[in-house]
């Protein structure tokens, strides 16, 4: 019993990195998301086209590669980030892509007619996108958003690869010391606890603005 | 009463206007004076949005010139390009333009009132105690008591519009525009947005409204204006205009309405 109590909590110390790793990336990641969807969607051509770019690089690629890359080849030309900063920059990249379509298509998916009715109204054009086009963009990526979410907390994993003690880590380590698989197993309901409190947040979410 | 300057509302001259290749308008001349109502008629791509759209600059147009109450929004200079007002100006003269649409355009996430709430609050900067009983008399007016908390996916069609009619007249403004504001509507449910529509005429509202409902024209237009494609083809008053048309085009068009 005093064993298990005892890898539960070498576990929970590695689950500190992965929740770490999730929310960073979330915080930075959502934002970023943003801005490069607008940028995407601006007239200015030579920036749509970049965005677009960095969207096909990004989506196109295995988050594996891009972190290897991040980690590893960089130093190569001189850029040396701490392993952490290299793991979050690279997720950041990554999901801020997937974020920037998802927002891309939410922001499209507004009919020009609610800009017109603001304008006659006399709204500015950020008075229209805070109060008239974001609220709807909002609650239309929801559930695309919470997939993604969900995904960032399984894909944390990855930085495995990269030697820095995350929950899965720490649980292949203890099942190689001990020769037992109960770590998996717990691992496994971390992950679970996890992707089940944001299914639960983002259901809430959906039904506090799906009343209109 | 004659129109004399100071109750001239909305004067447009030579309007042209141009999607790529396609020219919509092909020089429209126009005047509305204070409390009257003109109604815009014709088939479907005559340029008849295109014109209302022009009036509040949602399109800009290429020539002519556009005055309302007297001040310019856009000139066109001798080599015949058109140049708006500065922007405040524009911002000005704009908001004393209010429009309904064809497909309401209410904002779907804020319920009835705060959709009547929101320019006046956040454009005007006008405090919320100070808008409440207008909003609430607004809603009154177009017969929408009781409905302030529904959302407008709660509401019909022609309570929808009602409610898009009394978020313009939220602000205020000096002319109201209609395009087609009861073409999305179910047969049944046009009288209600049209019975609003002749209660804003009789109070002397200046309305300018593009429509396919004869019978609205007719009872209540000050002048009726029958545009195909991009020229005025015939204008008139409406007893003149619909009892006795004089042109072949306009004629058939009517006859296809009945
Ligand atoms: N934004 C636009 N871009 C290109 N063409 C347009 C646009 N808006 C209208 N048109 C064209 O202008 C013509 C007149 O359209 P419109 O003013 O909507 O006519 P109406 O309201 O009388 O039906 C049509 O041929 C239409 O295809
Ligand atoms: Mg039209």
């Amino acid at each position: 019993m005093d064993k298990l109590l005892d890898t539960v909590l070498q576990m929970l110390e590695g689950s500190q990195i992965t929740l770490e790793i999730f929310c960073i990336t979330l915080v930075l990641a959502l934002p970023l998301g943003m801005l490069v969807a607008l940028g995407r969607l601006s007239p200015v051509r030579p920036l749509s086209r970049l965005l677009e770019l960095y969207i096909w690089l990004m989506r196109g690629t295995p988050l594996m590669l891009q972190l290897l890359f991040v980690y590893f080849a960089l130093p190569m030309v001189g850029v040396r980030l701490p392993d952490i900063a290299a793991a979050l920059l690279a997720f950041t990249l990554n999901y801020a892509a997937y974020f920037a379509e998802i927002f891309r298509a939410g922001i499209s998916a507004v009919p020009k007619g609610q800009y017109e009715a603001a304008k006659t109204l006399g709204m500015s054009y950020p008075l229209t996108m805070r109060r008239v086009i974001f609220p709807q963009v909002f609650r239309m990526v929801l559930p695309p958003v919470s997939n993604e979410t969900i995904n960032l907390v399984k894909d944390t994993s990855l930085v495995y690869i990269l030697a820095m003690n995350d929950l899965l880590r720490v649980a292949r380590t203890i099942v190689q010391r001990e020769f037992d698989m109960t770590p998996f197993l717990i691992a496994a309901v971390f992950y679970l606890v996890m992707t089940a409190v944001l299914t639960w947040g983002f259901k809430k979410l959906e039904a506090h603005y799906g009343k209109y | 009463m004659a129109n004399t300057e100071s109750e001239l509302m909305l004067r447009m001259h030579g309007i042209k206007k141009s999607f790529g290749e396609n020219e919509v308008l092909k020089g429209i001349d126009l005047t509305v004076a204070r409390g009257e109502v003109l109604a815009i008629i014709g088939p479907s791509g005559s340029g008849k949005s295109t014109l209302l759209r022009c009036i509040n600059r949602l399109e800009e147009i290429d020539g002519g010139s556009i005055e309302i109450e007297g001040e310019f929004l856009a000139v066109t200079d001798e080599e015949g390009h058109a140049a708006y007002a500065g922007a405040k100006k524009c911002r000005e003269l704009l908001s004393r333009m209010g429009m309904v649409f064809q497909q309401f355009n209410l904002f779907p996430h804020m319920t009835v009132l705060e959709n009547l709430l929101e320019a006046p609050i956040h454009v005007k900067g006008l405090a919320r105690e100070e808008v409440l009983p207008v909003a609430r008399e607004l809603l009154n007016k177009v017969g929408l008591t009781g409905k302030e908390k529904a959302y407008p996916s709660e509401l019909s069609g022609g309570q929808q519009q009602r409610v898009a009619i009394a978020r313009a007249l939220a602000m205020k403004p000096d002319i109201m525009l209609f395009d087609e504001p009861t073409s999305a509507l179910d047969p049944e449910l046009t009288g209600e947005v049209l019975k609003t529509m002749k209660e804003l005429a009789a109070e002397r509202m200046t309305m300018v409204v593009v429509t396919h409902e004869m019978a609205f024209a007719r009872e209540a237009a000050s002048h009726v204006i029958f545009m195909e494609g991009g020229h005025i083809v015939e204008q008139g008053a409406p007893e003149s205009f619909f009892s006795n048309p004089k042109e072949g085009r306009t004629r058939a068009f009517l006859q296809n309405m009945l």
